[in-house]
């Protein structure tokens, strides 16, 4: 093989350190025998290196090839959508260890390596996934560099030195680059969908569902008001309206179920100042938003919807910002159409007969709409009715009937489901509202951070001349959930994040550990708006703010001033200032030798030729003058003699020399004695 | 300037026999042009400091495949619409820019120095001596250094100053043979630039016709002067003993007498030395130059280990008849540089 083409042992190891260290963060979502493979190609690698095996043979690895393809059918269904590539690309990266035996391979495979980096941000670009990255990235470059260092046969920390600084020097520049590049949109629309479910809210609902989302501690998404933020009572973020009933569970109507007609919100007149405040969102893969009551959103690919709801136009696949401004004390749809009247009564023909009959029997008792509303609720309120996150498993048929009347144990979709399910029945268009209620202060930045576990659902009463009057039948049951939150509510139960026993979120009541987690968050705000939500929108505002204008020549001044900038720092500090020149292997093994001598208390003078020195060495250490002798000639000849007549073993003779200071530990007569 | 067309000479004659004189005219030409300006750059020097008039830096084909694979990862980034994806790649393409500098300091500041080359005979593979001492400022990685067609070698200087390197090359012309210009060159750290340069280390092997075994020769007993015997001190017959003298060889010590506790003695040899033969220019007539140098050679060599006085009769020199190391070094070196160019090395 030619001498370029061998991979040094020591990069071997890099290399699979490197293996490890990529597929880690996949891992979660892979297979498991993906995983198995890598320990099968680590080992069949080393077994190789070894020489206890030999390469996998051409039709072991077609073989290979194709069952990964195959197993990757059986896993994922299909080849298209972002899980099936990635596990293809880490299959790749698995064999192509298996064959490394040149160096060119080893480029493949450390390549590959930095495009895996990339396929982990597609699954997340939080603050830890990129931190752990930067690890990664800086174990790829010094396994490249490792290559490149023959003969090294030991594990040696330099290799990552000269990786890390050469990062570092290329840092500055790439922060430049990254905020001077243009973003333009996708150049064509990318097929690559993932298919992880995410937990949150989806588009129906059944009893019990919300309960089990509460158990999540992951961030839903986070507010930033421009003003003050409002009561934590207030703070109903409406998501999805849930207008049918079937089989006991609730669902949204579609764009289509409208007629024609209705498809549009109805535009509203409105006055005073609204509430200002941008949402960052965390990935549902859904598309719709969240938003205060009457939001309207002027960031572009959010559109408005009916019921006032947002909605954007793709899935929401990545960290998302848009801005709203919300009006909650405006009236909407005071008049209703015909057809949402019948909608928003409908109710299944038959089942429920109880709860049907104590609707018309309170509407009867009460008179007037409002006073229906309050009579039901004091209801809630008065009988003893509990809120729980650990509600009973109800019936299909009549399971309004047997929450109201029997177990009366329910979480709060339970509740909005009877009520609204009350209302229709005493002919009030009504219908459940699903989405977040409150959410947790962040003293630090001022944003609202609103968990999984803050989901909720409530209901919305149509009321002439009021239009849609939102009725939270919870705060009825238990008004703890919606002035504090749901930890406070689950307080005696202590089925609060039962199941998320690392959340650190559980341990809000340690300050130290709380300020920490809070101050955690305020710097993943940072890193959304900054990198992750850095968009075209961004960027001018940021030249706008540097430059008065952007102008081609500001940006190629800037470009090339910090290219140059960069190089001339890197230049200097690689080729200016004092010489550091590392003690050579000779030097420090002489200054061993002078510095067992000094021990005895036969200290070299500044100046004394290193044979003047040993010839009074051996008169004050008779029992070895031989070897101080030896060491000192072999020393004058290492260090003055002509290269050339040395004959070319240097590195013998260095070795040599090392090994007789190492056997050279001279002592006194009377220490010997 | 004799350096400069040796080579070219034997490049066209070469290569005209296969391809087109024409198009071959034109490269030729555009290799002495690069050459000469090669040799304007760095010109010959035993000695050479690797500063930035001497180091070249071009992109590996591994280089432009990691410009490919950055182009795809910024097509991902960019459909993607993934600000991280985007950092990652533009770091990349920074760690491009900034290898740049680190490649040509693995290069830089290292002294080339050539320190000698062994003789050879035509055909055979001279080594060639040179040592690579390295700046103060840094360790070097992978130094990769050639001759063409001479073996390889990769060399680290981490905890020695200097490093002396050994590359064998067969030589193929008679008379002082450059190896032409020397290669050094490396893609550390990332292997995605190549430093090289090429310098001319004014290093030349002294090479001897190549040895060609003839039939015993006639003339060989003809040309035997009168045969007085004379002993002298030699390796060949054991002959007798005498009492050690200081500077005496210590193979020739009598070890078994001082063992016996007798006076140190010394072995006595002798070798023939009346046999003095004349190898004569003469005596290969007519074969062409290079063949009588080679038979020559041959016997040469063949007097030599008989241990047989050899004198040599050139058409410019004459030698007188002598035995010894050095009388054959310098009747070798008569033949090599025979109608050969001399230069005083």
């Amino acid at each position: 093989m030619n001498i370029l083409q061998q991979v040094p042992r020591n990069a071997l190891v890099w290399i699979i350190i490197c293996l490890f260290a990529l597929v880690a963060p996949h891992a979660s979502r892979l297979p498991l025998w993906i995983l198995a493979l890598y320990l099968v190609a680590v080992i069949w690698r080393l077994q190789v290196h070894r020489g206890y095996w030999s390469f996998p043979t051409r039709l072991a690895k077609v073989a290979m090839v194709l069952t990964g393809f195959f197993g990757i059918y059986i896993s994922y269904g299909s080849f298209i959508g972002l899980e099936p590539t990635v596990g293809l690309l880490l299959i790749a990266f698995a064999l192509k260890l298996m064959e490394l035996s040149h160096r060119k391979d080893a480029y493949v495979l450390l390549f590959l390596g930095y495009f895996i980096c990339i396929t982990e941000f597609l699954f997340s670009q939080s603050l830890l996934v990129a931190l752990y990255a930067l690890v990664s990235i800086t174990l790829v470059t010094a396994a490249l560099v490792a290559i490149h260092r023959p003969g090294e046969q030991e594990f040696k920390v330099g290799t990552l030195c000269v990786a890390s600084v050469m990062l570092m020097q290329a840092m500055p520049l790439m922060i430049v680059l990254f905020f001077l590049f243009p973003r333009f949109g996708p150049l064509w629309t990318v097929p690559i969908k993932s298919h992880t479910a995410k937990t949150g809210m989806s588009d129906f609902m059944k009893p019990g569902d919300v309960a089990s989302l509460s158990q999540s501690a992951d961030v839903a998404f986070r507010a930033k008001f421009d003003g003050d933020i409002p009561v934590k009572s207030a703070l109903y973020w409406r998501g999805l309206v849930f207008s049918r009933i079937e089989q006991g569970a609730w669902s949204a109507l579609g764009l289509y179920d409208l007629p024609a007609n209705q498809r549009r919100p109805e535009e509203i007149i409105t006055d005073g100042e609204p509430m200002r405040y941008s949402i960052i969102m965390e990935p549902t893969q859904q598309k719709w938003l969240y938003g205060l009551k009457y939001a309207r959103s002027d960031t572009p690919g959010v559109m408005q919807t009916v019921d006032f709801l947002l909605s954007s136009f793709v899935a929401v696949e990545a960290e998302y910002m848009y801005t709203v401004t919300s009006r909650a004390n405006v009236a909407v749809d005071e008049v209703l159409s015909k057809w949402r009247r019948k909608t928003e009564t409908q109710l299944p023909p038959i089942g429920n007969a109880k709860t049907r009959k104590l609707a018309l029997d309170l509407k009867a008792k009460a008179g007037s709409d409002e006073a229906f509303i309050s009579l039901v609720l004091d209801m809630f309120g008065r009988e003893p009715y509990v809120y729980t996150l650990r509600p009973d498993v109800l019936s299909e048929q009549d399971s309004i009937d047997e929450f109201l009347f029997q177990s009366k144990r329910g979480f709060c979709e339970h509740y909005a489901s009877a009520f609204v399910f009350m209302m229709r029945a005493a002919g009030l268009p009504a219908r459940v509202v699903a989405g977040y209620q409150g959410g947790e202060i962040n003293p630090i930045n001022k944003t609202v951070i609103v968990h999984q576990f803050d989901a909720h659902a409530w209901a919305e009463v149509w009321l002439a001349s009021r239009g849609w009057v939102r009725v939270d039948p919870t705060a009825a049951v238990s008004p703890q959930r919606i002035e504090f939150g749901l930890e406070e509510a689950m307080e005696s139960e202590g089925s609060f994040l039962s199941t998320a026993l690392l959340s650190p979120l559980r341990y809000r009541s340690i300050p130290l550990l709380n300020t920490l987690r809070l101050r955690y968050d305020a710097l993943t705000y940072q890193w959304q708006t900054w990198i992750v939500g850095f968009d075209n929108e961004r960027q001018f505002d940021l030249l706008r703010s540097f430059f008065g204008e952007t102008t081609a020549k500001a940006f190629a001044i800037v470009l090339l001033g910090s290219l140059a900038f960069v190089l001339l720092a890197v230049a200097i500090s690689l080729f200016v200032g004092r010489e550091t020149h590392p003690q050579s292997q000779l030097e420090k093994q002489y200054r061993l030798f002078s510095m067992r001598l000094a021990r005895l208390g036969i200290i070299r003078d500044p100046g004394e030729t290193p044979s003047l020195f040993a010839q009074r060495a051996a008169k004050a250490l008779p029992d070895y003058a031989e070897p101080l002798c030896q060491i000192t000639r072999l020393y004058n000849q290492l260090a003055y003699g002509d290269a050339q007549s040395s004959a070319g073993n240097a590195a013998e003779n260095l070795q040599q020399f090392v090994r007789m200071i190492s056997r050279f530990r001279p002592k006194t007569r009377h220490a010997k004695l | 300037m004799w350096m400069l067309l040796g080579p070219e000479c034997d490049l066209v004659e070469n290569d005209a026999l296969g391809t087109k004189r024409h198009s071959m005219g034109i490269r030729t030409r555009i290799e002495a042009r690069f050459r000469g300006w090669l040799n304007r750059r760095i010109p010959p020097a035993r000695e050479v400091i690797l500063d930035q008039r001497r180091i070249f830096i071009f992109p590996t084909r591994v280089g432009f495949f990691f410009g490919a694979c950055l182009l795809l990862m910024l097509l991902a980034a960019i459909n993607f619409e993934n600000n991280l994806s985007y950092a990652l790649t533009f770091w990349l393409a920074t760690l491009f820019i900034v290898a740049i500098l680190h490649t040509y300091a693995n290069l830089s500041g290292l002294t080339i120095r050539a320190l000698r080359a062994e003789p050879a005979f035509l055909g055979q593979q001279s080594e060639f001596h040179l040592m690579i001492k390295r700046s103060k400022r840094r360790e070097h990685f992978a130094l990769h250094l050639k001759w063409p067609n001479s073996s390889e070698t990769l060399e680290n200087l981490i905890d020695e100053d200097s490093v002396i390197v050994q590359l064998h090359m067969s030589v193929d012309s008679r008379g002082w043979f450059s190896p032409g210009r020397l290669l050094l060159e490396s893609t550390y750290p990332l292997g995605l630039l190549r430093c090289w340069t090429s310098v001319d280390l004014e290093l030349y092997a002294l090479v001897y016709p190549r040895p060609i075994v003839s039939a015993e020769l006639s003339g060989l007993g003809a040309n035997r002067p009168d045969g007085a015997a004379v002993f002298i001190d030699g390796n060949d017959d054991f002959y007798g003993f005498r009492s050690y003298r200081k500077g005496d060889s210590l193979r020739q010590v009598y070890w078994k007498g001082l063992a016996k506790q007798q006076s140190p003695m010394t072995k006595q040899y002798t070798a023939y030395t009346n046999r003095s033969v004349w190898l004569d220019w003469d005596m290969f007539a007519g074969m062409d130059t290079e063949q009588r140098l080679s038979h020559l050679c041959y016997w040469l060599l063949e007097c030599d280990r008989r241990g047989e006085e050899y004198g040599l009769r050139l058409p410019t020199a004459v030698i007188e008849p002598a035995l010894g190391e050095k009388h054959r070094n310098r009747l070798l070196k008569e033949l090599a540089l025979f109608s050969k160019e001399r230069r005083s090395r």
